[in-house]
């Protein structure tokens, strides 16, 4: 395993209380491997990757249990100057928003020379002939004459690119994208997935895609993660999951969505809302909007249950669901 | 605002308008009900989960009723600096209402023999170069400087928020002309503009001084007013609200006041106190409030020339100036940390 | 198609860029709207589909008269409503309201849910008798799924989805014709989402609202529109009935978007050929000659530089009477049938796709 996160917890201190975001997450990506980790905002799905880049804002937020191995070493473990420099260099990560993440007052050319200068040594004039090399890669047209082009003078997709670039420019083994196309129109979005995912069989990285939208993770993904309330409560194989989802959750969200190629009668609603993150319910997390609750979920915490050698399912009525 | 809980049984039978009145209310009552019956009756037994929700329901009785007023309230009184401030300032409202509270004698009165004297029984700041008592003329200096900083706030803030709100409501050629007005007053001097300006009044009252302050104060409030209000205007309600139909004086008082008048509050908090210092810096270099007025502003200038000898009749209204101006200033930043919901 | 509510033709909305300070010089002008046309049957929901920057949300600004056209007019129920004002224009919006994109900004946090939903009585007091609006504001909470008793609460206190219910009750209020929708869920949780959708499907048959639906979800159209248009650089490209533009798409830019919209199936992912665009949208300032499209469009030729087409049954089409025979602004118009993929492509089989269609029943 390139990654393993083993029974991570995260919570936040607040003025109204304390909020778990993380409740023990246990995942883990091989190298070439793409795992989407997939869930609604407040799922824990973000805060989750933020722990294993070490860029989670401490305080408020604060890791109190679990492991993160990174090629076997425990991260949570390594002092903070070690940790830099397996950020960045070894694990890199991809934003939502271009251009909040790009210096606005800073040419792309520098900005991603700075990589080669401050991890690799490199002089300034090597730097930028490799910042070219590098948006030649990543399909920037034109990427001699705009090296010196500022952020707000590209595109939305341009910018996305951008961070691409940064993000492969030490070909690091584990790349980490929080919902790289959320913020673009569809058809940029089809392009930016495309290079991803062309880019990650090129250096045979692992990918951890963090986002929302099933359609997105069905196009792209090896493996999926389904958060709910800090838990993972199924992962599976792309392909078991769409056929027949292991939890109701899953199971719902994939009804919920209407569909392109057909024109559905009324859509299935999970009902009620995702839970308050201070006042998780009791038991299984899901129970109040389940069809399937019965008492044993209002009482115990459902364990991941092995579905298949690969699969798991945190419902103690995985079976049912199953069987639809 | 219509808040009120409004029963309609209750007020109903309130009015005993009689038996003809209740029945067109509660027929009216029936027929609006009627699509809600009709939805009623569709949403248990049909779509999944379209009904009223039951576990958000629960989640949202959890919280209390609650506006963001109170909320900013019960961040303030958590608030150490809120509290020492708020305590300093009730104090110097209670004096400059009541002096004689605490003092038992005139300010006015005055004895050249006991001149520069230091502090004794009964007279614990001692008496200044008039010989006249300085515990009495900080408490009664007190009165001059509160009225002087609350009129010209009041001041500044109404015709401040009143044309800054205006000129960003309606934009155009009169926003265009406000800005540049308020520019030019920007780039006049504070002081030099009152050296110049209340040189040739007479009056020995607070008003001159207040007015000038208003004049040259108000362009601060009206910036960021206007800048307040463009921003709210941009929020989807405002648009809801127009696109109701909605009068430009309710788009204004309803929706767009109550939710821009927080920058509002937080800086002519911290301009009251300025205001206090530059009235104390006006009557010091002469052109401010003259004599008979007790004003810390003056005292300060009477006592520098006895600095050597009598530092007491300095000390005490500087410091009661400074304590004043900081109480002010703190309170300015206590209550912007509790309205300002970015910091939440 | 139903007797017609609203009729719109040749909208066009143009922002001025200018120059100076003192002395503004116009110096070009972004071209949000530029030539739109469409009519909106009586109780028909039309769908609105574009990119960022197509225009669609400045199209509803000016169907509810928060925008004034540069051009075009907008008639509602024959009467032309771009020019109106006074008493005039509050009476037409009380037929034409609108949902707003963002719950979070759309409703006034100083004021209570039932200050909120009973507002527009305020605005219209001749709506409804002044004895009856709390009832009237606690049957519109009734109706959008939410309880009655929660009229004293501030809007702080609801969820995103919540708080879109509130904003729909509102809109609900006057009892309108038209509703404009502009992304009305496009910022809520994905299993929050079909909750609203049910609802403003609901409500629409229940009230026989007249409904402009405009998002940027293409799927999401489809289920809830009759007839669906699809916008591009501030015009629409493609107008039909919905089977007619994701069965039948004669506009190469329909057939890119279709076919770029991630599918939640893994098994299509093998077979599905995707029409990949090249480049950027153009800016709205600077708009390509004669077909706009052209510039990203793999099958532009020099026609399409010089003549603008026009948003009409494409000729080769105009004899028959199947899918394809709908508006389609091209030149080179051709019936291409997907249902996922592009050009040419096998499509894959059925049975990929029944286990979700089990499921979802």
């Amino acid at each position: 395993m390139l990654l393993e996160v083993r029974d991570l917890h995260v919570e936040f201190r607040t003025r109204d209380g304390i909020a778990r975001a993380v409740n023990g997450v246990t995942y883990g990506v091989d190298a070439g491997e793409t795992l989407a980790v997939l869930g609604e905002s407040g799922s824990g799905k973000s805060v989750t990757a933020q722990a294993v880049m070490g860029i989670l804002d401490t305080p408020p937020g604060r890791i109190t249990g679990g492991e993160i191995l990174f090629q076997g070493r425990d991260l949570l473990k390594l002092k903070e100057e070690e940790r830099r420099k397996v950020r960045g260099a070894e694990m890199a990560m991809i934003f939502q928003d271009a251009l909040s993440s790009l210096n606005p007052v800073v040419c792309v050319g520098d900005q991603l020379g700075e990589m080669f200068v401050v991890h690799r040594g490199m002089g300034k004039k090597d730097a930028r002939a490799r910042a070219v090399e590098l948006m030649d890669q990543v399909r920037i047209p034109g990427a001699k004459e705009r090296v010196k082009d500022y952020p707000h003078q590209f595109s939305g997709g341009m910018r996305q690119r951008i961070m691409i670039a940064m993000a492969i420019a030490l070909e690091p083994a584990l790349i980490i994208a929080d919902e790289p196309t959320t913020a673009l129109d569809v058809t940029v979005q089809a392009q930016v997935m495309d290079l991803l995912a062309e880019l990650q069989r090129e250096y045979h990285m692992g990918l951890i895609l963090i986002t929302h939208d099933l359609g997105v993770v069905a196009d792209v993904a090896d493996r999926i993660a389904v958060m709910y309330a800090g838990r993972i409560v199924e992962s599976a194989p792309v392909h078991d999951l769409y056929k027949a989802p292991a939890h109701p959750y899953t199971r719902g969200l994939l009804d919920s969505i209407p569909r392109l190629d057909q024109k559905g009668q009324e859509l299935y609603a999970i009902k009620g809302l995702p839970p308050n993150l201070m006042h998780i319910p009791s038991g299984c997390a899901f129970h109040p909007r389940c069809p399937m609750a019965r008492d044993v979920c209002r009482t115990d915490v459902p364990p991941p249950y092995e579905v298949s050698e690969d699969r798991a399912s945190a419902c103690h009525f995985w079976r049912e669901c199953l069987d639809g | 605002m219509p808040d009120q809980p409004y029963e309609p049984g209750g007020a109903i039978a309130g009015t005993g308008a009689g038996g003809a009145m209740d029945l067109a209310a509660s027929e009216g009552a029936s027929l609006e009900q009627h699509p809600s019956a009709a939805s009623g009756g569709r949403a248990p037994g049909g779509p999944k989960g379209t009904g009223p929700f039951g576990p958000d329901a629960s989640a949202a009785a959890g919280g209390r009723a609650r506006s963001l007023g109170s909320d900013a309230w019960r961040d303030l009184r958590r608030n150490p600096v809120f509290l020492v401030s708020a305590l300093i300032i009730l104090f110097l409202v209670f004096i400059s209402l009541w002096p004689s509270a605490i003092t038992w004698e005139s300010p006015l009165q005055c004895d050249l023999a006991k001149a520069q004297e230091g502090s004794r029984p009964g007279h614990p700041f001692g008496y200044d170069g008039q010989g006249c008592d300085v515990y009495t003329r900080t408490v009664y200096g007190a009165r001059t400087s509160v009225t002087v900083g609350v009129c010209a706030t009041l001041g500044v803030a109404i015709l401040g928020s009143v044309l800054g709100g205006l000129a960003g409501f309606f934009g155009g050629t009169g926003d265009a002309v406000l800005s540049r007005v308020t520019d030019i007053f920007f780039a006049i001097p504070v002081v030099l503009g009152g050296l110049v300006l209340l040189s040739v009044v007479t009056s020995t009252t607070v008003w001159p001084v207040i007015g000038f302050m208003v004049l040259l104060g108000w362009p601060q409030i009206s910036r960021i007013a206007r800048g307040s209000v463009i921003t709210v205007q941009q929020n989807d309600y405002v648009q809801a609200a127009r696109a109701l139909g909605a009068s430009n004086s309710r788009l204004l008082l309803r929706h767009i006041a109550p939710n821009a008048v927080a920058p509002v509050i937080v800086v002519a908090t911290i301009a009251l106190g300025t205001y206090i210092a530059l009235e104390a810096t006006l009557s010091y270099l002469g052109v401010g409030l003259k004599p008979p007025t007790v004003s810390w502003g003056i005292d300060i200038s009477a006592a520098s020339p006895y600095i050597r000898n009598a530092p007491h009749a300095l000390l005490w209204p500087s410091g009661a100036l400074a304590i004043t101006v900081l109480a002010f200033i703190m309170l300015g930043d206590a209550v912007r940390d509790a309205l300002d919901p970015k910091l939440r | 198609m139903a007797e017609p509510v609203l009729e719109v033709s040749g909208l066009v909305k143009h922002y001025p860029l200018t120059r100076g300070i003192l002395f503004r010089k116009q110096v070009g002008a972004v071209k949000a709207v530029d030539g739109v046309d469409f009519t909106l049957g009586r109780g028909e929901t039309l769908g609105l589909v574009g990119e960022s920057g197509c225009g669609k949300s400045t199209v509803a600004r000016m169907l509810v008269s928060l925008e004034r056209p540069t051009a075009g007019t907008i008639r509602y129920r024959g009467e032309d409503i771009t020019r109106l004002s006074g008493k005039a224009l509050k009476a037409v919006r009380r037929n034409i309201q609108m949902v707003f994109q963002d719950p979070y900004t759309s409703l006034n946090p100083r004021m209570t849910v039932g200050d909120i939903i009973g507002e527009p009585y305020e605005i219209h007091p001749e709506v409804a008798p002044k004895g009856d609006r709390r009832r009237k504001v606690q049957d519109l909470l009734d109706v959008v799924g939410l309880d009655p008793e929660y009229v004293n609460r501030y809007p702080h206190q609801f969820s995103g989805g919540q708080r879109q219910r509130i904003g729909i009750a509102r809109a609900l209020a006057l009892r309108p014709e038209v509703i404009v929708a502009d992304e009305p869920v496009s910022a809520l949780d994905v299993s929050v989402q079909a909750q609203v959708i049910n609802l403003l499907d609901r409500l629409q048959s229940e009230f026989e609202l007249s409904c402009l639906f405009i998002a940027h979800d293409l799927s999401l159209v489809r289920h809830i529109s009759d007839r669906v248009g699809v916008m591009y650089l501030g015009r629409i490209v493609e107008i039909g009935r919905d089977t007619e533009i994701y069965d039948h798409p004669t506009h190469p830019y329909t057939q890119a978007l279709l076919s770029a919209v991630p599918v939640p199936d893994p098994e299509a992912r093998e077979h599905r050929e995707r029409i990949i665009l090249a480049g950027d949208v153009p800016s709205p300032t600077n708009i390509p000659s004669g077909c706009r499209f052209r510039t990203r469009c793999w099958k532009a030729q020099e026609r399409c530089a010089l003549e603008v087409p026009a948003l009409a049954v494409p000729e080769e089409f105009r004899r028959t009477t199947g899918p394809a025979a709908h508006d389609s602004a091209c030149h080179f118009a051709e019936d291409v049938s997907i249902r996922r993929s592009a050009p040419e492509v096998v499509l894959p089989p059925e049975e990929t796709r029944e286990d979700h269609v089990n499921g979802s029943a």
